[in-house]
C-alpha cells in the first residue's frame, strides 16, 4: 500500500520534519565548468516549494534574474531546483544542499537532463555565494582551481581566500570553454 | 516566502549549539524552545532492506553488506546501539511510509551524490520516527572483500550513512588535494564522517575512527562509559572577539588519533566529548577548503580568514570530567 504524504502526517499526528545527509564525490572547479551545462550569475527573485511529482518529497524551486551568463544560456530568467523546503506542515531538511533566499547573489553551476527543470551541478559545490569585501564583489567559499601540478589543499593557507568576481569569473569561462 | 523556517530548523539541526558536551556535530531539533538531540529512543532499530540489484550487488549481497556496516556501528564498547533488521520491502526509500528502508534508487540528476539519509522527526517530542537511505544506483557498486579498482565500496558508504541514521552529522577531519590535471581527491580522512568519498576501490571508509567512536558514544553511551571518557571545551577568539564555526581538533600525541568539533556560538566556544583520557594538542583552523553548506546553515557567517593556531599548552582530559576552559587566540590571514 502507497502511503501518502497526508497519511503519514494522521499517523504521527504531531508535525514532522524529514531532514537528509549526504556523501558526495569531490570537484573541482574544472570539473565543475566542464559538467555544467550552463553558469550563471544572478539575483535570487523568488523561491517556490512543492511536491515532486511522485509526491514522494519536497523540492524547492529557486527562480533567479540572471545578469550574465559565463556558459549557455536558459534566458533572462531561470528556474533550477534544490532538494528539500517546507510545506504546509511538513518540512523536509537536506543537511549539505544549498539553501538560497530572495536577493541573494550567486553564481550557479547547472545541469540539465531533458525537458527538465535544472539541477544543480555537484550538489553544494556548484553554488558559489557573492558578498561585498572590502575592495569590491567577492566570491566564496574559496574556489578549488585546478593546478598544474598536485597539490595538498592546505586549511589556514593565506593564499585560500574568497576570490574577486572578476578574476572568478574569467578562471570560469576559461574553464568551461576548455575541452 | 517561506525560508526561514527551514533555515531556522537548519541550524538547529546542524549545529544543535544548546548541548553542552558534543563530541563533534549531531542533529538536533527545536522542541518547545529548547534544543533536543535526535536519536533513536529505543533499541534495536528496526531496519529493512529493498530487493533492488544493481550490477555488481545482488540483493542478498546488499543485505550482508548493510549488514556488517550496521554491526560495526554495534560493536562500539563504550556505546548502546543496536539494530535488527525487519526483512526486506517493496518500499521506496525516501518515502515517509514508516518503515526505515535502506536500498538502491536511481537518480541521475544527483550528479555527485553517491548516497543520502532521511529521516523524520516527531516535532512534538524531537523523537526519531523513521530513517531512510538510498544509495544512487546512477553510480557503479561493489562488494568485493578488497574492492573493486573501479567502482564505490558499498559497506564504506553504508558505514557513513548509518552513522547519519544513527544522528551524526558531518565531520570535518579529512584532507584533499588538487591533482595535476583536474580532479579533486580525498587524501586521507580521520573520520567515516567526513562528507566526501575517497575514490572508487578504496574499502578505507570500512573502519570507525576515534572521532565516530566518540561520536557514537556520547549519542548512545555504555552503561558506565560517561565515568570514564571526558571533554575538553575552550574558546576561540580573533581580536578579541569570539570566532564562529572555527574547526578544533584534539590530537592524542599517543595514539595519533584526533576528535574535532566546532565553535558553535558567536562568542568561539567550543566542546569536545567523548575522549579518553590523557593528554591532548589542541589545533584550531578555518573551514576553508569545504562546502559550508555540509556543515553549517549559510546564513550564518562563519569566519574563514584566520591561520592555524595551537594550544599554548597540552590539555589533560580527565577521567569523567572537564579539561577546564582552554583559551586560543587566532590571528587574520
Amino acid at each position: 500500500m502507497r502511503t501518502t504524504p497526508a497519511l503519514v502526517c494522521l499517523l504521527l499526528i504531531a508535525l514532522a520534519a524529514p531532514a537528509r545527509a549526504t556523501v558526495v564525490v569531490p570537484a573541482d572547479l574544472g570539473e565543475l565548468a566542464r559538467d555544467a551545462i550552463a553558469i550563471a550569475r544572478g539575483r535570487v527573485a523568488a523561491i517556490n516549494v512543492q511536491w515532486t511529482d511522485d509526491r514522494g518529497t519536497i523540492e524547492t524551486i529557486v527562480t533567479l534574474e540572471v545578469e550574465s551568463y559565463l556558459k549557455g544560456s536558459f534566458g533572462s530568467e531561470l528556474s533550477f531546483r534544490v532538494p528539500g523546503g517546507e510545506l504546509g506542515r511538513f518540512r523536509s531538511i537536506v543537511v549539505g544542499a544549498p539553501e538560497f533566499a530572495v536577493g541573494q547573489r550567486v553564481v550557479v553551476f547547472l545541469g540539465a537532463r531533458g525537458p527538465t527543470i535544472p539541477f544543480i551541478v555537484g550538489f553544494n559545490q556548484g553554488v558559489y555565494r557573492i558578498v561585498a569585501g572590502e575592495s569590491g564583489w567577492m566570491v566564496t567559499p574559496p574556489a578549488n582551481v585546478p593546478a598544474a601540478a598536485s597539490v595538498r589543499v592546505v586549511r589556514g593557507d593565506v593564499a585560500r581566500r574568497p576570490m574577486p568576481l572578476a578574476d572568478f569569473e574569467q578562471r570560469v569561462r576559461a574553464l568551461g570553454s576548455a575541452r | 516566502m517561506k525560508r526561514r523556517a527551514p533555515v531556522a530548523l537548519v541550524l538547529a539541526l546542524v549545529v544543535a549549539p544548546a548541548d553542552p558536551a558534543l563530541a563533534y556535530l549531531k542533529f538536533g531539533t527545536t522542541v518547545g524552545g529548547r534544543q533536543v538531540t535526535l536519536k533513536w529512543s529505543q533499541t534495536p532499530v528496526r531496519y529493512f532492506v529493498t530487493n533492488v540489484s544493481v550490477p555488481g550487488v545482488s540483493a542478498d549481497d546488499f543485505q550482508a553488506a548493510v549488514g556488517r556496516a550496521f554491526a560495526t556501528w554495534h560493536a562500539v564498547p563504550t556505546a548502546s546501539i543496536a539494530y535488527q533488521l525487519g526483512g526486506a520491502t517493496n518500499a521506496v526509500p525516501g518515502r515517509d511510509d514508516g518503515l526505515s528502508t535502506l536500498g538502491f534508487v536511481s537518480r541521475p540528476d544527483l550528479d555527485r551524490v553517491l548516497a543520502q539519509t532521511s529521516f523524520l522527526v516527531d516535532a512534538s517530542t524531537g523523537a526519531l520516527v523513521e530513517a531512510d537511505i538510498f544509495f544512487n544506483s546512477a553510480f557503479p557498486w561493489s562488494v568485493a572483500p578488497g574492492g573493486d579498482a573501479n567502482r564505490f565500496d558499498l559497506e564504506s558508504i553504508a558505514l557513513h550513512e548509518i552513522g547519519h541514521f544513527n544522528g551524526l552529522g558531518h565531520s570535518a577531519l579529512g584532507e584533499t588535494e588538487l591533482r595535476a590535471g583536474g580532479g579533486r581527491t580525498v587524501l586521507a580522512a580521520e573520520a567515516v564522517m567526513f562528507p566526501i568519498a575517497f575514490a572508487p576501490g578504496s574499502t578505507a571508509g570500512r573502519t570507525l575512527k576515534a572521532d565516530d567512536i566518540a561520536g557514537i558514544s556520547d549519542l548512545y553511551p555504555a552503561s558506565g562509559s560517561a565515568a570514564t571518557l571526558g571533554t575538553v571545551s575552550g574558546r576561540v577568539t580573533k581580536n578579541g572577539a569570539g570566532v564562529f564555526g572555527a574547526h578544533v581538533v584534539a590530537f592524542d600525541p599517543a595514539t595519533g588519533s584526533m576528535v574535532a568539533n566546532f565553535t558553535l556560538n558567536a562568542n568561539g566556544q567550543f566542546s569536545i566529548g567523548g575522549l579518553s583520557p590523557g593528554p591532548r594538542v589542541i589545533r584550531v583552523e578555518p573551514l576553508d577548503d569545504a562546502e559550508l553548506d555540509s556543515f553549517f546553515d549559510p546564513s550564518r557567517q562563519v569566519d574563514l580568514d584566520f591561520r592555524v593556531a595551537f594550544s599554548d599548552r597540552v590539555v589533560i582530559v580527565p577521567r569523567g570530567g572537564d579539561s577546564g576552559e582552554i583559551a586560543i587566540a587566532v590571528v587574520a590571514k
